[in-house]
C-alpha cells in the first residue's frame, strides 16, 4: 500500500559532502569461482582453505599438482626430482610440440606429473602427482619416464612411494610409445614391490585408461578421493558401445570400493593424516620381523613348542575351568546376539585400526573385515569374521557368512602382512562359509582351499582366536595358524550340530545331542589338542565384560607375539606345518 | 563523500540508515529478500534489489549476492547495520577487495574482537581491567575445574563462539561444575561447531554498562557516554537508558577514559561499543567489544545530540570526527524500549503476522524508529523487533514519565507484542528507584524471567 508513495533522495542539497570521484566498485578477477557442481559462486580463498572442496555443495575440485603437494607434504620438505625433462615427439606428430608448449605455459609445469620426495607427518616418502591441466595428464614418454625414475630411485633408497593418479589415459600423440609406458611403469612398481617396499596409490578424479590399467591399480594400498571417476574405459565410450544407460554411481570411487578395487575412500581433508598413519605403520624401524624372514630354519628348536593332540591330552581335567554347562549351552551362547563381534575386540585391543577393503577381483565382503592396526606400538594385520548386531547390519554382514571375495580379501591382507613382516591376528566367528549360488559361481571351495594352502607357509606369525562360532571350513580358512585359541563359550566344529544331526540321524531337532557327541566346546578341543588355549569367560561374553575379556586377550597376544616374534620365517612355517601334520 | 550507499540489512535499522543517507543527500540501495518485498526499507530506498529467498542464509547473509548487488548498483559503500554480516570479518575483507567501503572497522579488527578470548587477552595487555578468569581457552572439564578453583566460585562458563546466552552456564561450586561445563560445551559444539570454552568469575547482580566509542582515521577517539542495558531477559536486552543511574560524573570519566584507552589499544576506527560489567562496589570489568552500531544507539544520540549513523558514514568516507571529547556533553536522560512481536504469556514466543493497525506516539522528545505500518505483514523469518520507542527528558524521572505516556499511546494491533510488559516495567516501583541490575526481571517479574 505504500509502494511508490515516498519521495526519493533529493540529491542537489548538501554539496559540501560532494567530493572527488571515487573508483567504482568491482569484483576482481578470480575472487569468485563458480562451482561446477552446484553452480553457486564461491570465494576463492574459501576454496583454497577448504582443500579445494566447494564450501557449499562439498564437491571436489581438481587440485593442481603443486597445490596437492602443498596440502600433503610437511611444510617446506618437498624436493623435486627430474624437474626438467626433454620434450619428445617420437611420432613427429604434427602440432604436438605446440600443444605441449601451450600446456607448459598454462600450468608452469614441465610435464603432466611432478615427482620428488617429501616428509608427510614426519615420514619420508617419494611422491608423484599428476596434474589434469596438462593434456588431461595423459601418460606419454616423459610422464612414464618420470614416474619410472622416481620409483627406481625410491626402490634404491628404500623409500615408500605415493602416487596421486589422475589421467585421461594414454597420450594419443605418442602412439605405441605411450602404450609402452604402462608396461614400463608397472615393471618398476614390481621391482619396488619385490624389494619389500610400500606403494600407496591415491586415485583422484579422473583416473582412467592406461594409467588405471598400470601403476594406479598396483598399490599395496589403494586410496581414492570421494566421488572420483575411476575406470579403464570411459563411461561415455561404454555407454555408446553397449547402447545402455549406465547405473547411477557407475565407476565412481564408491563403486570401486564395492567391487573390491579400492581399500578406502579418504576425504581430502583427512588424506595427509591417513597417509601419515600408513607411512608410520610401514616405518622401517621395527626391523626384527624382517630379520626373522631371513633366518635359518631350525626345526629342532621349535618342535617342543608345538602342542599336538598327544601333548595336550595329559592336561588334567581340573586344570580346565568347569562351566557346568552342556555342549548345547555353549552352542547357544556362542550364537547369542549380544555377544561381542570381531569389530568389538579389534576396537578394544588395538589402536588406530585402519580397515582395508576389497579382494581386487570382484568385491568387498562385509562378512570379513580386515586391516592394519597397532598393538602396543607395533603394526599388526587383523582380520575378523564380522557378524552384525541389528538385522540391517546383519544383512550387510551376511550374518557373518563369508563369500569367496571375503576369503580372497583376507588372503590379500595376509600376503600384505607377509611382505611387510607383520604378524596376523584373526578373529573367527562364522556359522560357516556362505552357502549360495553366487558363492559357488565364484569358487567358494577354491577360495577356502587357497587360504589353507597359502596360510600353511606364510612367513609371519599367525594367531587365530575363535570368539563365537567356528563353523567348519569357513572358519578354518582363517585358522591355519601357529596357535588357535577359543573363548570359553565359543564352539568350533566340522558342521553345525543341526546339520550333523540331520545328516547322521535325519533329525535336525536332535542338535543338542549332536553337540555333545561332536566335541565342539573349547574345553573338549583343548583336550583334543586342536587348540592351544582357552580364554575364560567368567560370565558369558557381552558388552558388559568385553573390556575384561579384551584385557586378558591383550595380555596373551602380547605373550604370543613375544614368543613367535623371535622365530625365523622358516621356523614359523615349520611350526605351523607340524602343528597340523601331527593331528 | 559517497554518492550512493547500499544498506545490507532490513527492518528498523535499514530504515534508520536510509533516513540518515537521505539527510546527507546520499542515494540509497536497499537489498531485500523475497519475504521483504513490502518491507519499509525496500519501499523507502532510492533503489531496491532482490537478493534471494526468505532464508537469511540465502539473502541477508549471502555475501556474494550482496557484493554483486553493490557492484551492479555502483554503490561505493555498504552499511551493514547490526546482526547479519555486520561483524563478519570475511565480508569486510571481501568489500575491501572489491573496492567497496565497508562502513565499520577493518576486517582484522572485527576478527580480533570477535574472538572473545583473544579480545580479552588484548585488553589485559592494554591494562584494561577484566573479570578474573581463564587466560587460555579450555577444552576439558577436569582442567577447567582446576582453573575454576583458582578463579573462585561462582564461575561463569562461556563458549568462545557463544552469544545470546547460548553456551553459557553458571557454576556455584565444584559439585555442579562438570555438568554445567559439559552442557555449555555441548551447546557450543551444536550451535557453533566450536568446543573452545573459557571461564570467568561470575559477578553477582552486576550492571551491564556499555560505552559508545567513535574513532576516525586520524586517530581521534571519543566516548559518548554510557548506556545502562542491565534490564535483560535471558541475556537479551529489553530496555536501555543513558546515562546510567549508577554512574557518577567521576566514574563516567574513569570508565570513559578506559573505554577510549581500550579503543586506542586496538587502533579502532568507526563506531564501536565497549561493554563493561559494573559490580555492587563500582568495580568495572571489560566484557567485550562490539564492532558495529548497536540497537540501542538512539539513547546516546538523544543525550549527546549526535547522529551516530551520519558520524559512521563520515568517518568511513575519511572525514574527521565532528566533535572532540570536550565538546561531548550529556544532556538530560533518554530511555529506549524495544517493542517486539512476541508473546510474554507464552515465554516470549515470536508471533509474526499481519499488523492491522498502528498508531505511534509523538511530541516533544519522543522518537520512533521502526519499519512497521498498518497492513504490514511481519515475516516469520527474522528477528522479532518491530519498533524502538525512545524518549528524552530533562532527567530520569521526566524521561520515565514521558515513556509511560508514549507507551500508553502506542497501538499495534493484529499481532501480540511485549508492549504491555514494557509498560509494566516502566510503572514498576523498583525501576523508578533505579534498582536495575541484570537480575531486575527475574527478581521483579519472575513469571517472565524464565
Amino acid at each position: 500500500m505504500l509502494r511508490d508513495m515516498f519521495k526519493k533522495t533529493y540529491t542537489l542539497i548538501d554539496t559540501k559532502y560532494r567530493s572527488q570521484a571515487r573508483q567504482e566498485p568491482n569484483v576482481p578477477e578470480g575472487l569468485w569461482r563458480k562451482c561446477r557442481k552446484c553452480g553457486e559462486p564461491i570465494y576463492g580463498e574459501d576454496v583454497k582453505n577448504n582443500y579445494y572442496i566447494c564450501p557449499k555443495c562439498k564437491a571436489y575440485f581438481r587440485v593442481h599438482a603443486m597445490r596437492r603437494i602443498e596440502i600433503t607434504a610437511d611444510k617446506g620438505t618437498f624436493r623435486e626430482w627430474n624437474r626438467e625433462m626433454e620434450f619428445s615427439n617420437p611420432l613427429d606428430f604434427p602440432g604436438y610440440e605446440e600443444k605441449v608448449q601451450a600446456a607448459r605455459e598454462k600450468t608452469r609445469l614441465n610435464e603432466a606429473v611432478v615427482t620428488g620426495q617429501c616428509l608427510i607427518q614426519g615420514e619420508k616418502a617419494a611422491v608423484a602427482v599428476c596434474d589434469a591441466r596438462f593434456l588431461m595428464s595423459s601418460m606419454g614418454h616423459v610422464v612414464g619416464e618420470k614416474i619410472t625414475l622416481m620409483v627406481e630411485r625410491a626402490t634404491r633408497e628404500g623409500l615408500p612411494v605415493i602416487i596421486f593418479a589422475c589421467s585421461g589415459g594414454a597420450r594419443m600423440q605418442e602412439g605405441c610409445v605411450s602404450l609402452m609406458q604402462m608396461a614400463k611403469t608397472s615393471g618398476a612398481i614390481k621391482r619396488h614391490h619385490q624389494a619389500g617396499n610400500l606403494f600407496v596409490s591415491v586415485l583422484t578424479d579422473p583416473t582412467t585408461g592406461g594409467v588405471t590399467a598400470s601403476f594406479a591399480m598396483l598399490g599395496d594400498i589403494i586410496l581414492a578421493e570421494p566421488g572420483a571417476l575411476i575406470g579403464f574405459a570411459g563411461p561415455r565410450v561404454i555407454q555408446q558401445t553397449i547402447g545402455q544407460k549406465l547405473p547411477e554411481g557407475f565407476q565412481k570411487a564408491e563403486f570401486l570400493v564395492e567391487h573390491g578395487f579400492v581399500d578406502r575412500i579418504v576425504p581430502r581433508e583427512e588424506m595427509k593424516e591417513t597417509l601419515g598413519r600408513i607411512l608410520k605403520m610401514h616405518a622401517r624401524s621395527g626391523q626384527e620381523a624382517e630379520a626373522g624372514l631371513k633366518g635359518e630354519v631350525n626345526v629342532e628348536t621349535i618342535l617342543p613348542g608345538v602342542e599336538t593332540a598327544a601333548g595336550a591330552v595329559d592336561k588334567s581335567e581340573d586344570e580346565l575351568p568347569q562351566g557346568g554347562k552342556t555342549a548345547w549351552d555353549h552352542v547357544q551362547l556362542s550364537r547369542k546376539s549380544d555377544r561381542p563381534v570381531a569389530g568389538d575386540y579389534i576396537e578394544e585391543i588395538f589402536d588406530e585400526f585402519m580397515e582395508l577393503r576389497g579382494d581386487r577381483y570382484f568385491g568387498d565382503d562385509g562378512a570379513i573385515i580386515g586391516g592394519i592396526a597397532m598393538f602396543h606400538g607395533r603394526p599388526v594385520t587383523v582380520i575378523g569374521q564380522q557378524k552384525g548386531k541389528t538385522t540391517k547390519e546383519n544383512i550387510s554382514r551376511n550374518f557373518g557368512m563369508p563369500s569367496p571375495e571375503g576369503y580372497r580379501k583376507a588372503l590379500r591382507l595376509m600376503k600384505q602382512a607377509e611382505k611387510f613382516g607383520r604378524p596376523v591376528i584373526c578373529f573367527v566367528d562364522t556359522p560357516g562359509a556362505f552357502c549360495g549360488i553366487e558363492a559357488e559361481e565364484r569358487g567358494q571351495g577354491e577360495a577356502i582351499a587357497r587360504n589353507l594352502f597359502e596360510m600353511s607357509d606364510l612367513k609371519v606369525p599367525i594367531l587365530s582366536i575363535v570368539i563365537g562360532e567356528g563353523g567348519s571350513g569357513g572358519a578354518l580358512a582363517l585358522a591355519v595358524a601357529n596357535e588357535v585359541w577359543m573363548l570359553e563359550n565359543a564352539v568350533y566344529s566340522v558342521l553345525s550340530p543341526e546339520g550333523f544331526a540331520s545328516i547322521l540321524w535325519k533329525d535336525s531337532k536332535r542338535a543338542d545331542e549332536a553337540a555333545e557327541v561332536m566335541k565342539v566346546t573349547a574345553r573338549d578341543l583343548l583336550r583334543l589338542g586342536i587348540i592351544e588355549d582357552l580364554i575364560p569367560e567368567k560370565t558369558p561374553a557381552s558388552g558388559d565384560n568385553l573390556g575384561e575379556i579384551a584385557m586378558e586377550m591383550d595380555k596373551r597376544i602380547g605373550n604370543f607375539l613375544g614368543k613367535y616374534g623371535k622365530m625365523s620365517s622358516g621356523e614359523l612355517q615349520a611350526h605351523r606345518y607340524e602343528r597340523f601334520r601331527r593331528i | 563523500m559517497f554518492t550512493k550507499i547500499l544498506v545490507a540489512n532490513r527492518g528498523e535499522i535499514a530504515v534508520r540508515i536510509i533516513r540518515a543517507c537521505r539527510e546527507m543527500g546520499i542515494k540509497t540501495v536497499a537489498v531485500y529478500s523475497e519475504a521483504d518485498r513490502e518491507s519499509l526499507h525496500t519501499l523507502l530506498a532510492d533503489e531496491a534489489i532482490c537478493i534471494g529467498p526468505a532464508a537469511s542464509t540465502e539473502s541477508y547473509l549471502n555475501m556474494e549476492r550482496i557484493i554483486s548487488a553493490t557492484v551492479a548498483a555502483k554503490a561505493e559503500a555498504i552499511h551493514p547495520g547490526f546482526g547479519f554480516l555486520s561483524e563478519n570479518a570475511r565480508f569486510a575483507e571481501l568489500c575491501q577487495k572489491c573496492n567497496i567501503t565497508f562502513i565499520g572497522p577493518s576486517p582484522e579488527l572485527i576478527h580480533k574482537m570477535g574472538n572473545k578470548s583473544e579480545a580479552r587477552k588484548t585488553m589485559m595487555e592494554a591494562g584494561i581491567p577484566v573479570v578474573p578468569g581463564s587466560k587460555e581457552p579450555v577444552y576439558k572439564a577436569e582442567e577447567a575445574k582446576a582453573m575454576a578453583e583458582k578463579i573462585g566460585y561462582p564461575v561463569m562458563i562461556k563458549a568462545s563462539s557463544g552469544g545470546g546466552g547460548k553456551g553459557m552456564r553458571i557454576s556455584w561450586g565444584p559439585e555442579d561444575f562438570e555438568a554445567n561445563f559439559q552442557n555449555a560445551q555441548m551447546e557450543s559444539v551444536k550451535g557453533f561447531s566450536d568446543d573452545t570454552m573459557y571461564l570467568e568469575r561470575y559477578i553477582e547482580k552486576p550492571r551491564h554498562i556499555e560505552f559508545q566509542i567513535m574513532a576516525d582515521k586520524f586517530g581521534h577517539v571519543v566516548h559518548l557516554g554510557e548506556r545502562d542495558c542491565s534490564i535483560q531477559r535471558r541475556h537479551q536486552k529489553v530496555l536501555e537508558e543513558s546515562p546510567s543511574i549508577a554512574i557518577s560524573k567521576e566514574l563516567r570519566k574513569k570508565m570513559g577514559d578506559t573505554a577510549v584507552k581500550a579503543a586506542r589499544a586496538v587502533g579502532y576506527e568507526n563506531a564501536g561499543t565497549i561493554e563493561f560489567l559494573l559490580d555492587k562496589n563500582k568495580n568495572f570489568y571489560f566484557m567485550e567489544m562490539n564492532t558495529r552500531i548497536q540497537v540501542e544507539h538512539p539513547v546516546t544520540e538523544m543525550v549527546t545530540g549526535l547522529d551516530l549513523i551520519i558520524e559512521q558514514i563520515r568517518v568511513a568516507a575519511g572525514e574527521p570526527l565532528s566533535v572532540t571529547q570536550d565538546q561531548v556533553k550529556i544532556r538530560g536522560h533518554a530511555i529506549e524500549c524495544r517493542i517486539n512481536a512476541e508473546n510474554p504469556a507464552k515465554h516470549f514466543m515470536p508471533c509474526p503476522g499481519l499488523i492491522t493497525n498502528v498508531h505511534t506516539p509523538g511530541g516533544n522528545g519522543v522518537r520512533v524508529d521502526s519499519h512497521i505500518y498498518s497492513d504490514y505483514r511481519v515475516p516469520p523469518n527474522y528477528d522479532s523487533m518491530l519498533l524502538k520507542l525512545i524518549v528524552h527528558g530533562k532527567d530520569r524521572k521526566s524521561a520515565i514519565a514521558k515513556m509511560r505516556s508514549a507507551l500508553g499511546e502506542l497501538v499495534i494491533e493484529g499481532i501480540e507484542t511485549n508492549l504491555d510488559f514494557q509498560y509494566e516495567i516502566m510503572n514498576h516501583e523498583a525501576f523508578l528507584e533505579g534498582d536495575t541490575d541484570t537480575h531486575f526481571i527475574p527478581t521483579y517479574f519472575p513469571e517472565y524471567g524464565k
